[in-house]
């Protein structure tokens, strides 16, 4: 594809009437987006709509970016913010509704070589990270998502999120302990 | 929320973290490295982080392989025409194909009539020395290619031909053919006294003072 720019630029050619140029900010941004909002989330229709959301919402106050942080980071902000709203207003997700996605979460990604053993263990690993991920404090989550789902750096975190850089690395470290106490407590 | 309650015991969380994301500098690195050699207990959350990773990795790659973009923006750029085109008959069933197939045939078939039977008429013919402006058909021009034969033919048997003069040399100049005129014919008097005189051979009034000065010399001798 052709050099379109940054996406500085790509925003203001969408402000200066380009109807393409934002499909292309939704196009690059898109993926990285949904892997924020299923990791904040941890089900996969919830994080389509609230990626929709989001790039509605960005559509919507585009005239409100003034260029003074980056449009990515702009982006993770809207994201996060629309995570923290969906799940305000679901109040705590009740473990059925977990269970259900995991049944469907696992049933396209097995691979057929595996053993129904292995299969099973591989489901129960997975149902376990989803579920310590998802008993995680925003704060925490949303800092261990972005790195792990999204892999941005320490940098890229702390302007996407207005933190410091070392606010930013002891939430992580925070995060990964939590996790990592809930993943030995489910497996004892 | 206290974000302390879990920082490292050696206070080397941020090292910890920096060094497991592949973030630290180099010597950042080597120096936490040396740290752990001597620390259980870095090792060993360092150890149970790697682990966390893999799992959350695991559940990352299966759940972001289904991932299907819905925006249109997404899709492939815009199809060429004839690419659109193709995935039209593509798409479309046999009984269209077949019947724009037989209407192009008659297309092609009703055109090459309408040429033959309405072709481009003669080519108008411009004749050379004639009325610029003037178009001539190929029936004039041979009309007038007609008359002009029969003119010349009558004109050779009224009049001989001439003997055509080839000039070797190409035409002078007018002054120039003047001159060589009157150097062909004999000077008057006047003439060529005044040549006499613009070329100062002869003077008049001095040669006849020269002939009173010998008069006068040979009468004193």
């Amino acid at each position: 594809m052709e050099t379109l720019g940054t996406d500085e630029i790509i925003v203001e050619r969408a402000l200066s009437g380009d109807a393409d140029a934002f499909g292309e900010i939704v196009r690059r941004w898109e993926r990285r987006i949904f892997a924020l909002t299923y990791g904040m989330l941890g089900r996969e229709e919830d994080a389509r709509d609230a990626t929709q959301e989001t790039f509605l919402a960005a559509f919507r106050n585009l005239r409100g970016f003034r260029g003074e942080a980056k449009v990515s980071s702009w982006l993770h902000r809207i994201a996060v913010n629309q995570c923290i709203t969906r799940q305000r207003r679901a109040k705590v997700r009740n473990e059925s509704a977990l269970d259900d996605e995991d049944e469907k979460a696992s049933s396209f990604a097995a691979p057929l070589d595996y053993s129904p053993a292995a299969i099973t263990e591989g489901r129960q690993r997975t149902t376990a990270v989803r579920r310590a991920l998802n008993c995680l404090p925003v704060e925490l989550r949303q800092v261990v998502v972005m790195k792990e789902f999204e892999e941005l750096t320490f940098r890229e975190i702390s302007e996407a999120l207005d933190l410091p850089l070392s606010t930013v690395k002891s939430r992580l470290y925070t995060g990964l302990k939590q996790l990592q106490m809930r993943l030995e407590k489910f497996a004892a | 929320m206290n974000e302390m309650e879990h920082s490292s015991t050696c206070e080397r969380a941020d090292d910890l973290v920096s060094v497991l994301y592949g973030e630290a500098s180099e010597r950042e690195r080597r120096e936490f490295e040396l740290h752990m050699q001597q620390c259980g207990n870095c090792r060993a959350e360092f150890a149970a982080f790697a682990q966390v990773r893999e799992s959350i990795g695991e559940w990352r790659d299966e759940a972001l392989s289904g991932f299907v973009s819905a925006h249109p923006a997404a899709a492939p750029v815009r199809k060429s025409a004839l690419a659109a085109w193709r995935q039209f008959f593509d798409l479309s069933p046999l009984w269209l194909k077949g019947a724009v197939g037989f209407a192009a045939v008659v297309c092609c078939v009703l055109a090459a009539l309408a040429v033959m039977r309405f072709g481009p008429p003669d080519e108008p013919v411009r004749v050379a020395g004639g009325n610029p402006g003037a178009v001539y058909t190929k029936e004039d021009v041979e009309r007038a290619v007609r008359e002009a034969l029969a003119k010349q033919k009558q004109e050779q048997r009224v009049v001989e031909p001439k003997p055509v003069i080839i000039a070797d040399t190409p035409p002078k100049p007018a002054n120039v053919a003047r001159s060589e005129r009157k150097a062909q014919r004999p000077f008057s008097k006047a003439e060529r006294d005044q040549l006499a005189a613009e070329l100062r051979l002869l003077s008049n009034d001095d040669e006849a003072e020269l002939d009173l000065l010998d008069d006068r010399i040979n009468r004193q001798r």
